[in-house]
């Protein structure tokens, strides 16, 4: 510290930029290091007005830039695949990628999973019961608005639905899907892979049930069907082939097939998405 | 003493992500910064976006700064850098460097001769073009590429036209006072 300061007179030609070259730049070198006349050197150019660029609005955009959270692992991700930021921003805020629920999600599998490896015979049929509604339950959770709040105000907003919903759609099956074939794997048998097709009609159902009612509840009412549909072919034939067979399969297909038809036609009515509540 | 935090304390305060000391760090320095950048680019906007870019770096990398130094010097180096880098996209505004170069006064010459000894003079005597090199390569710290995108000439140019200042400066300072 010197008990050297800049006089008023430097500060004004300073800030009015009518100094020399040297005089700038000995001024400059002092500002670095003196706290004072930097305070001085401020207010001066705050009094004469010369100082164009507005401070408070650069503050107010500086502040703005740094409080937008950091996108996530997995909207970084969707960015990278080439969605538009604002896109894998809504696609990435479903709730059903928050950590907790595919955590829940997860356990539920690898409860069933274990239970189909440890060998008992109910082991697959719970495996087969809970495989299929898991990846539809987690498109319902998707885009249902009394789950997803953020969701009431894009509907609101003149964002295609469809689309929106769709890509949810699609990026959740690309997270459900792995997993529940992960957990297939230690499934013995067909049973590992025989739930893809009915998985993928009930995901169908749901999205064009979601037309009518509630996401989450056409949702919960679907799986319920399946959960009745596997009890009672369990304590009737004891054989899980029954859903396995030839035939079944392509009537998941053709439940596909015609649920995304039927989607796609209603799909005006989405924008009168209802809360489960 | 007054009790007001030191920038040191306040950059701690800013790694914890305390808005109100950022605020407070923004007040102290965001003005001179604004100012001394303007000298050197006389598009507003940019500066102002160089302004913004600077303080959003500071936030997030607050431990970029090693105690080794004063905090303004480690905000200037990015703020000038942030500047550089923002003119590299808009290639088509040039920095300026014009001084409304006053005739110095008689105290002005003491003040010089006190700082600079008679480099001040020979400071006066290049061109225009030559001295935005000087300033730009020796007083701000600059490479000669980022002088080169922040005056938007040739690296080449910056190279020579620095050789030839610092022979100048070395023949004026040889001669001594004229």
């Amino acid at each position: 510290m010197t008990g050297w300061h800049l006089d008023e007179d430097i500060v004004r030609r300073y800030v009015e930029r009518a100094d020399s070259l040297t005089e700038g730049a000995s001024v400059e070198q002092h500002l670095l290091s003196c706290e004072p006349c930097r305070a001085r050197v401020n207010a001066a150019a705050s009094v004469i007005e010369l100082s164009v660029i507005d401070l408070a609005a650069v503050w107010d955009r500086t502040r703005n830039a740094v409080e937008v959270p950091r996108p996530s692992v997995f909207e970084r991700l969707l960015r990278g695949a080439g969605l538009p930021a604002p896109e894998a921003r809504l696609v990435a805020v479903a709730s059903a990628f928050r950590g907790v629920w595919l955590t829940g999600v997860a356990a539920v599998l690898a409860f069933a999973a274990l239970a189909a490896a440890m060998g008992h015979a109910r082991g697959v049929w719970l495996f087969l019961s809970v495989a299929p509604v898991v990846p539809c339950l987690v498109v319902a959770s998707s885009y249902d608005p009394w789950l997803d709040p953020a969701l009431e105000p894009e509907l609101v907003t003149p964002y295609p639905v469809l689309r929106l919903i769709l890509l949810r759609t699609i990026a959740v099956l690309a997270l459900a899907l792995p997993a529940v074939l992960l957990f297939g794997l230690v499934v013995p048998g067909e049973t590992a892979f025989a739930w893809l097709l009915p998985a993928v009609g009930f995901v169908a159902l749901v999205l064009a049930a979601s037309t009518w009612v509630s996401p989450l509840r056409s949702a919960i009412v679907v799986s319920c069907a399946w959960l009745t549909v596997v009890w009672l072919l369990a304590t009737r034939s004891r054989s899980p082939e029954a859903v396995l067979q030839g035939r079944a399969q392509a009537g998941f297909l053709v439940l596909a097939a015609a649920s995304f038809a039927i989607f796609l036609l209603r799909r005006r009515q989405l924008r009168q998405l209802r809360p489960w509540r | 003493m007054d009790s007001r935090p030191s920038d040191e304390m306040l950059l701690l305060a800013v790694a914890e992500c305390d808005m109100g000391a950022f605020r407070t760090l923004y007040e102290r320095h965001a003005g001179w910064l604004a100012i001394r950048l303007a000298r050197r680019c006389n598009d507003r906007d940019l500066v102002a976006d160089a302004i913004q870019d600077t303080f959003v770096a500071v936030w997030q990398k607050p431990q970029g700064f090693r105690a080794d130094g004063d905090i303004a010097a480690w905000l200037w180096g990015i703020a000038i850098r942030r500047l550089v880098s923002r003119l590299r996209t808009h290639s088509s505004v040039a920095a300026v460097f014009e001084h409304v170069e006053a005739a110095p006064a008689a105290e002005d010459q003491v003040l010089l001769s006190v700082e600079y000894g008679d480099i001040g003079q020979a400071l006066a005597r290049l061109s225009p073009e030559m001295r935005a090199v000087i300033q730009a390569v020796v007083l701000d710290g600059l490479s000669a590429r980022e002088a080169a995108h922040l005056l938007d000439v040739p690296v080449s140019s910056v190279k020579t036209r620095l050789y030839r200042a610092k022979a100048r400066l070395r023949a004026a300072l040889a001669e001594g006072p004229s």
